[in-house]
């Protein structure tokens, strides 16, 4: 029962995790969009609790920034001006889960914006867009997985059960997806495919070429759980009360391959959040004014990005508690699956 | 021998396969290089369509696949509009400073993995054990993209590595062994980089390798033997473990091949990855074609360098076809 | 009388396909000949690897068979396609040596014996459950057990469930591949027993695959041996088994300890 606490223990963490994402309207204090032309790149605002006269204050306060006089880039705390941070403020509208309508933020203040963790070149606040970013990102990562964990499924459980000529078609198939190094894979898939398009085509385009390229390890390893499955005893039985293939492959062989699905589930998706945030890096993928973690980090090819504004790079720190997250979960599966083969050897 | 030689064809085919691939994809490409000349005013359209018709664009797919076989078979492999030059010579200089880049890192992080692995499987669940597990479970959790933006930072606000490119202005000038120091600068990060994201899962397959191994009945009486420690894990253990090692190898190189074009693009190291992606942006087919190849080729090379060490360290396979 | 089942010159090849397609052939039944009576039982004995499993499957209609004829209530069903044996199928059933693997772990004990009812969809849910429950307890499951999974049984009690899920269509002929040979002493006592009962009052027709000649000798009507693919030997138990007339037979009685014969008792028990 350890391997289940432990399993339970990784899936309450990615549910915490996915649910920030998910509900970013409501902890992104702006809209992701919304851009502050007096505000490029501003630093990360500090809340203080001791204000300059050394009062104390119950409330977290912070001082908006005021651009130095004949500088683009560097910011003082106005410290005539000290505004105190307000939780459930009332702020810009958005649409909770994509659904209900809502104004209600985690946390806001009145006349003056608040950016913890900084802005960017249009003055977007660098943190709304980082949680925004993430519904682009995961999504992308999941709805990948999908396609190739359902493409990897249906050929691999056809070449699995009918075999013969189909099998031998379908496994020397996955020989070259096999063979070629994963981005190269994806830019090569990416490069034939239109580039100047809306963001939302963008979107669905990546996932779809970063679906498609990864199919060839779980079709593989499907089938051979399903080649294993087809010859159990109580396939052979259901055969002999005369049961259809399709009642065959749907109730007894199948669900044989839940457990590989979901250990691929749990290894692809990190994968592919990846692989979008590297082909929008590269300029490849979701483009602006949409962001995702990847074309937030795309800003930090400029040099004098990357030494001026440290807080650009902070998108990219956004996936690793995701990564830990799925690895967690993925080594818990394989135990839960299989709590010999683990538990013994390493 | 014949396992060897059978490897070789597989590895030819897989090739011919991708290539096919890759040229069944350019037909599904919308648009090609001549698109954007299209809608400027000021090249006339039939300017386009001859241009077309000299780079042999309106032919169709098969006769285009024969014509770049044959140009391969040149040493040419296609022709890039962008350069206006042919792909191959264009492709071999990335290559080079490619390789360069991927066989240090191969190297470096086997040449990591294989002690701390031992070490790791040898006080299984000992103290170093599980200090290097949670070190590599750590390492695991920093995608390549967010480690090397990460190092690129420090770079840039320590000062201490230079932050992109492979030589210092003025390279030629220096006496050799500051080129040398100004080539390892260069390479640092890169290299760290490629290490530090392959390190983990090298690592967790030794381990495992070597603790299936440790306990084995030969090991225990070659240890009543009386032959020392060190000898013993490294020239009896190991080449036990060695077989799933091997296979891994050709992995590792797919992996470090893959982070290497992501890597060269975020620290401009002038490999095939930036040359790849500028491509890819500018539509130039057959450099995007070339460069997905010369991939593969890499891969092909890494695999059978890999099955050639099995050949040598398994005795099994020497002996020739096993009955399943 | 009309035999239930009867087999003849049944061949069952296997090329073992190489590199170019020229493979070895291995014949795995060589012109098999028998019949069963209506409501009697054959003992099929036999050394492991001589064919015995080949020609259940070849039966159950579960392997194709490479020529020879299985009549069947007057049809030959080997000459059926897959439609035509949807029919027949129901008549002729197959028990399987290991209950661990041929019951699907992810079912409960109801939805073992109603598995075949829901395949060949001839029942409401309501009646398919009335007798399956039936079924259950005519095997010796309480009814409250029904709804736990195959895995929280008992070897015997799952091959117990096993032969419900066979009964549960109405077959003509069982064919008990190893069915006990899986199990305990006690248990395989108590199972045979079980056959023996269920026999005399659905009138079955047996197919009693085994290796262990005693259990053979209890069971059979009559005994038939198998060697390499072929029946060598076939009569009843005291004659077969008391003065063995084939070497592989005479192999198989050296190598079983004590005294085998024991006259199957009238009335089951």
């Amino acid at each position: 029962m350890i391997e289940r606490r432990k399993l339970a223990k990784w899936l309450v963490v990615l549910v915490a995790l996915h649910g920030l994402i998910a509900c970013a309207g409501f902890f992104a204090p702006y809209d992701p969009v919304e851009q502050d032309r007096q505000l490029p790149y501003a630093r990360p605002m500090k809340l203080h609790l001791i204000d300059t006269q050394g009062r104390v204050h119950m409330r977290p306060f912070f001082y908006p920034l005021r651009m130095r006089e004949g500088s683009f880039d560097q910011y003082d705390e106005d410290i005539a001006r000290a505004m105190s941070l307000k939780l459930f403020a009332e702020g810009p509208r958005y649409r909770l889960l994509g659904l209900l309508p809502c104004r209600l933020h985690l946390f806001g203040a009145a006349g003056a914006r608040i950016c913890l963790l900084g802005t960017d070149g249009y003055g977007r606040d660098q943190l709304s867009r980082i949680l925004y970013g993430g519904q682009v990102s995961l999504l992308a990562g999941l709805l990948g997985a999908g396609i190739t964990l359902s493409l990897g499924l249906g050929i691999g459980a056809a070449a699995g059960y009918f075999g013969g000529w189909r099998d031998e078609v379908l496994m020397r198939l996955t020989e070259p997806f096999l063979a070629l190094p994963w981005l190269y894979m994806l830019l090569g898939l990416r490069a034939f495919l239109p580039l100047a398009v809306s963001p939302l085509e963008a979107f669905f385009l990546i996932v779809m070429v970063i679906g498609a390229v990864g199919w060839a390890r779980p079709a593989r390893l499907v089938r051979g759980v399903v080649l294993s499955a087809k010859e159990r005893d109580f396939v052979r039985a259901a055969r002999g009360f005369g049961a259809p293939h399709r009642y065959l492959l749907w109730r007894h062989v199948l669900p044989e391959t839940s457990s590989v699905l979901l250990t691929q589930a749990a290894i692809l998706i990190p994968q592919y959040v990846l692989a979008e945030m590297t082909l929008s890096f590269l300029g490849l993928g979701v483009p602006e004014p949409l962001a995702s973690w990847g074309n937030l980090l795309a800003n930090l090819q400029q040099y004098s990005v990357l030494t001026s504004y440290w807080w650009m790079y902070l998108p990219a720190l956004a996936i690793v508690p995701f990564f830990l997250g799925y690895l967690g979960l993925a080594s818990a599966l394989q135990e839960w699956a299989d709590p010999f083969k683990v538990g013994r050897g390493t | 021998m014949r396992f060897l030689s059978r490897r070789l064809i597989h590895a030819v085919l897989v090739l011919f396969g991708v290539s096919i691939l890759t040229f069944l994809f350019t037909s599904l490409a919308p648009g090609d290089y001549f698109d954007e000349m299209r809608l400027n005013p000021q090249i006339a359209p039939e300017t386009v369509v001859a241009l077309r018709a000299q780079y042999q664009l309106d032919r169709p797919l098969p006769v285009r696949y024969a014509r770049w076989l044959n140009s391969v078979v040149h040493g040419d492999l296609g022709y890039s509009f962008s350069y206006n030059s042919p792909v191959g010579p264009l492709l071999w200089v990335r290559a080079r400073n490619t390789l360069f880049l991927t066989v240090t890192a191969t190297l470096l992080s086997w040449g990591l993995a294989l002690p701390l692995g031992v070490w790791s499987a040898e006080r299984l669940g000992g103290l170093p054990d599980s200090l290097i597990s949670w070190m590599m479970a750590g390492l695991m959790a920093v995608p390549d993209l967010a480690l090397a933006l990460g190092l690129l930072l420090f770079a840039a606000r320590s000062g201490w590595f230079p932050t992109g490119g492979l030589a210092s202005l003025g390279f030629e000038s220096l006496s050799p062994i500051n080129e040398l120091r100004d080539l390892t600068l260069h390479m640092f990060l890169p290299v760290a980089v490629l290490v530090l994201t392959a390190l983990p899962l090298l690592v967790r397959h030794v381990r495992a390798a070597m603790a299936g191994v440790l306990h084995a009945p030969f090991l225990r009486a070659a240890q009543g033997h009386g032959i020392p420690r060190r000898r013993l894990l490294y020239r009896y253990a190991l080449p036990a473990a060695a077989n799933p090692l091997i296979s891994l190898f050709g992995f590792s190189i797919g992996a470090l091949l893959s982070g290497s074009l992501l890597v060269e693009v975020v620290m401009s190291w002038p490999g095939i990855g930036p040359l790849l992606v500028e491509a890819i942006l500018s539509r130039d087919l057959y450099v995007v074609v070339g460069g997905v190849l010369l991939s593969t080729l890499f891969l092909v090379v890494g695999n059978f360098v890999a099955d050639v060490f099995l050949y040598w360290a398994d005795p099994r396979i020497r002996a020739g076809p096993v009955a399943k | 009388m009309q035999p239930l089942i009867q087999v003849e010159y049944l061949v069952k090849r296997y090329s073992s396909r190489g590199v170019l397609g020229s493979g070895e052939v291995v014949s795995a039944l060589n012109e098999v000949s028998f019949s069963v009576a209506p409501g009697k039982t054959l003992a099929l004995v036999g050394a492991s690897g001589s064919g015995k499993s080949t020609l259940a499957l070849c039966l159950a209609c579960l392997e194709r068979s490479t020529s020879g004829r299985i009549w069947f209530e007057g049809r030959d069903i080997a000459a059926l396609d897959e439609k035509q044996l949807r029919a027949v199928r129901p008549q002729i059933q197959l028990v399987f040596q290991d209950p661990a693997s041929s019951l699907n772990p992810r079912f409960t004990a109801l939805e073992i014996v109603t598995e075949p009812l829901l395949v060949q969809r001839k029942w409401g849910t309501r009646e398919m459950h009335e007798r399956a429950l039936a079924l259950l307890e005519r095997i010796g499951l309480s009814r409250g057990m029904a709804s736990r999974r195959t895995g929280e049984f008992s070897g015997g009690q799952r091959q117990r469930l096993a032969i419900a899920r066979a009964l549960s269509l109405a077959p003509k002929l069982l064919i008990l591949d190893e069915a006990l040979s899986s199990l305990d002493c006690s248990v395989q006592a108590q199972i045979a027993n079980l056959l023996l009962e269920l026999q005399s009052s659905f009138v079955l027709t047996y197919l009693f695959i085994t290796h262990d000649l005693a259990m053979a000798a209890h069971l059979g009507d009559e005994i038939a041996v198998m060697n390499r693919g072929r029946i060598v030997e076939q009569g009843v138990p005291e004659k077969v088994l008391g003065a063995p007339s084939h070497e592989a037979t005479r192999g198989l009685v050296a190598a079983t300890p004590g005294s085998i014969v024991t006259p199957r008792m009238p009335g089951g028990l």
